[in-house]
């Protein structure tokens, strides 16, 4: 908490971020109440421009597109959300473990997870819902699946780096626990870089649902979502070239926000300040959080 | 006669130590390979035991009693246990067999076929465009780090990779199909018919699938170059008075290019599996569309020989990038995390 008041505090690309972040977090909350008018009521006024009545003019069938932003914004963020939550428990905690649960097993994680790597987000997400049968969740629980292996590999990176810090050893000289060592020594350390992470991973995982939703996977037509409607508008063009503007901006801004508040809590741990307070002129070489 | 055979073996082994390695490599990775493919492959399979339905169920339709799909099943063998039923469908999927449509009754082999070529050539434009436009924007802001061309580029393409695909594709279609008139907006003619026209339909969808590969090529690529040019040799090579030129292509891109040769292997998955949306944008017939519409559909075994060829794809490709890493960096130590 400490750390998120400092970073706000001094990094004016953060406060930004995060500001663009508490909006979305606003839509999400309250824009199905926000929305002036419903988002499934159709009018005569069709492919209309922007106007005093509908601010961001109105869709193919005449429903209010501002409305069905707002509306849709749920779906779309708590979506990827959902998806970065089952990867960051499925990858973190093994990631975690695989350092202390021997050969065979540490053996078949890695294979596991490269398995994981493997297997393209898109197409899988498409075959686990054609499958189940419909639903936004068993995507996103299966796009999360896919996103373990990031997590695993950040956490046990940073777990095999801790494993012989002189902390760690002296704890475990002290006679304490390996589930005393990792949760009370390894884990707050491991933290951090995983943040990183799963902000960045937030991002790409609304890029994969806008995705899916704009291929009409898991979710039902008439429901507003940020990808289903750029795909209505991909059908009128031509009346009405600028249509995808809105939700596109509304998407690109969220994804960037989140990247720029992942580079600014990896760019403000405690080494890399003092690195740039000593050599201001050495540029650090970005560790890769995808 | 042995002295001979020793001359002749001697200076084999010494000219060749690179290939060796290379070879070392490519069969450690082999291992890796093939449990890799172990395991995506049963989850694969496995996926389609949790589907409700089976090939009885389909085959007789809604007004068919329990029974007689029940003996439907029993007699193809749908009703053996999930084991025997993966390893049957791996072996003759290894022989080219992935069986046949519930639905439709053309063998999955066959309209993979069909579709695959347009996959492939638009990923393989892709990755094309991803390498050549990322890679000279990268060494372009490695080259001229902290000056406006650096700031531009990294500001430019950290604002591209923000993009969804399929906005990138209908951005295009905007400007250059809708605006210009130049290009069309959708649609597919085999390379047969015409390269141009090949081209024409696949230059927009390739540039769209290509930005996320491209910026993220960008960005490693300069990362790698500006912390290779702190490295001494950068110096020593400068006090040798090389020029710039030399140094940047003979020294620093030879030790940068591994990250962004790393991220290529990662991007090559999302390059196949970005394809679905590019191919839903710009109305392209490739497997991505036979993936959507089969899986929509609950045709199973299209869906499983889909994912069992994307996999192989993505598991060859990943070992050409690890052999080529292995030959870039001869001192590249493989860790495993």
């Amino acid at each position: 908490m400490n750390r998120i008041r400092h970073i706000i505090r001094t990094n004016r690309t953060a406060r930004i971020a995060l500001i663009v972040l508490a909006v979305v977090a606003v839509l999400v909350a309250f824009g199905g109440w926000l929305a002036p008018y419903d988002p499934l009521k159709q009018g005569d006024a069709i492919l209309q421009g922007p106007s005093g009545s509908h601010w961001l003019g109105t869709d193919n069938l005449g429903r209010d597109t501002l409305s069905r932003l707002l509306a849709g914004s749920r779906l779309s963020v708590l979506g990827a959300v959902e998806a970065t939550a089952v990867g960051v428990v499925l990858g973190a905690i093994p990631g975690l473990l695989s350092v202390y649960i021997g050969r065979t097993g540490e053996w078949l994680l890695l294979r596991l997870m490269d398995a994981l790597l493997a297997l393209p987000f898109i197409i899988v997400a498409i075959a686990v819902t054609g499958v189940t049968g419909g639903g936004l969740h068993p995507a996103m629980v299966t796009v999360g699946v896919l996103f373990a292996p990031t997590f695993f590999r950040i956490s046990r990176s940073a777990t095999l780096g801790l494993r012989h810090a002189g902390y760690v050893e002296a704890a475990e000289l002290f006679g304490s626990s390996t589930t005393r060592l990792v949760a009370r020594h390894v884990w707050r350390k491991v933290a951090t870089p995983i943040a990183v992470a799963a902000a960045n991973t937030t991002g790409a995982g609304l890029l994969i649902v806008s995705s899916l939703m704009f291929l009409g996977i898991g979710v039902a037509p008439p429901a507003p979502t940020w990808g289903g409607m750029l795909a209505t508008d991909l059908n009128y063009l031509t009346q009405a070239p600028l249509a995808p503007l809105a939700p596109a901006l509304l998407i690109m801004a969220t994804v960037g926000a989140l990247n720029l508040l992942a580079d600014a809590i990896r760019e403000d741990t405690p080494a890399a300040r003092t690195a740039r307070v000593r050599t201001p002129w050495k540029e650090r070489a970005r560790v890769n959080a995808h | 006669m042995t002295a001979v055979t020793i001359l002749e073996n001697e200076p084999r082994l010494s000219v060749r130590p690179r290939f060796v390695s290379t070879l070392l490599a490519a069969g450690k990775g082999l291992g890796t390979v093939v449990a890799v493919l172990l395991f995506a492959s049963f989850g694969t399979f496995a996926l389609g035991a949790l589907a409700g339905t089976s090939p009885g169920a389909v085959a007789l339709g809604s007004d068919a009693t329990p029974a007689a799909i029940k003996a439907f099943n029993h007699n193809i063998g749908y009703d053996r246990p999930l084991l025997v039923r993966y390893v049957d469908w791996l072996t003759s999927a290894l022989k080219g067999d992935l069986g046949t449509s519930w639905f439709s009754g053309i063998p999955v082999a066959q309209s993979l076929a069909d579709r695959l070529p347009v996959s492939l050539s638009l990923a393989g434009l892709a990755l094309l465009i991803a390498v050549v436009a990322g890679g000279t924007a990268g060494i372009l802001a490695g080259m001229k780090r902290r000056t406006l061309i650096d700031r531009a580029i990294t500001v430019v393409s950290g604002a591209l990779s923000t993009l969804p695909p399929f906005v990138a594709g209908i951005a295009l279609i905007v400007i250059f199909s809708v605006g210009l008139g130049a290009l069309p907006s959708g649609g597919y003619s085999p390379a047969q018919a015409g390269f141009g026209t090949w081209l024409s339909f696949l230059i927009l969808p390739a540039i769209a699938l290509s930005l996320d590969a491209a910026c993220e090529i960008t960005r490693q690529l300069r990362t790698g170059i500006v912390a290779a040019m702190d490295e001494n040799y950068v110096t020593g090579a400068v006090v040798r008075g090389l020029t710039p030129r030399r140094i940047m292509f003979g020294h620093v891109l030879r030790n940068a290019a591994g990250p962004a040769l790393a991220v290529v292997g990662l991007h090559i998955p999302r390059l196949i599996g970005g394809a679905v949306v590019t191919e839903a944008v710009f109305a392209l017939p490739g497997i991505g569309q036979l993936a959507r519409d089969s899986a929509l559909q609950g045709d199973i075994p299209v869906v499983q020989g889909i994912l069992l060829v994307v996999l192989g794809l993505v598991l060859v490709s990943n070992t050409i990038v690890n052999v080529l890493l292995e030959r870039l960096r001869p001192h590249a130590a493989r860790s495993d995390s």
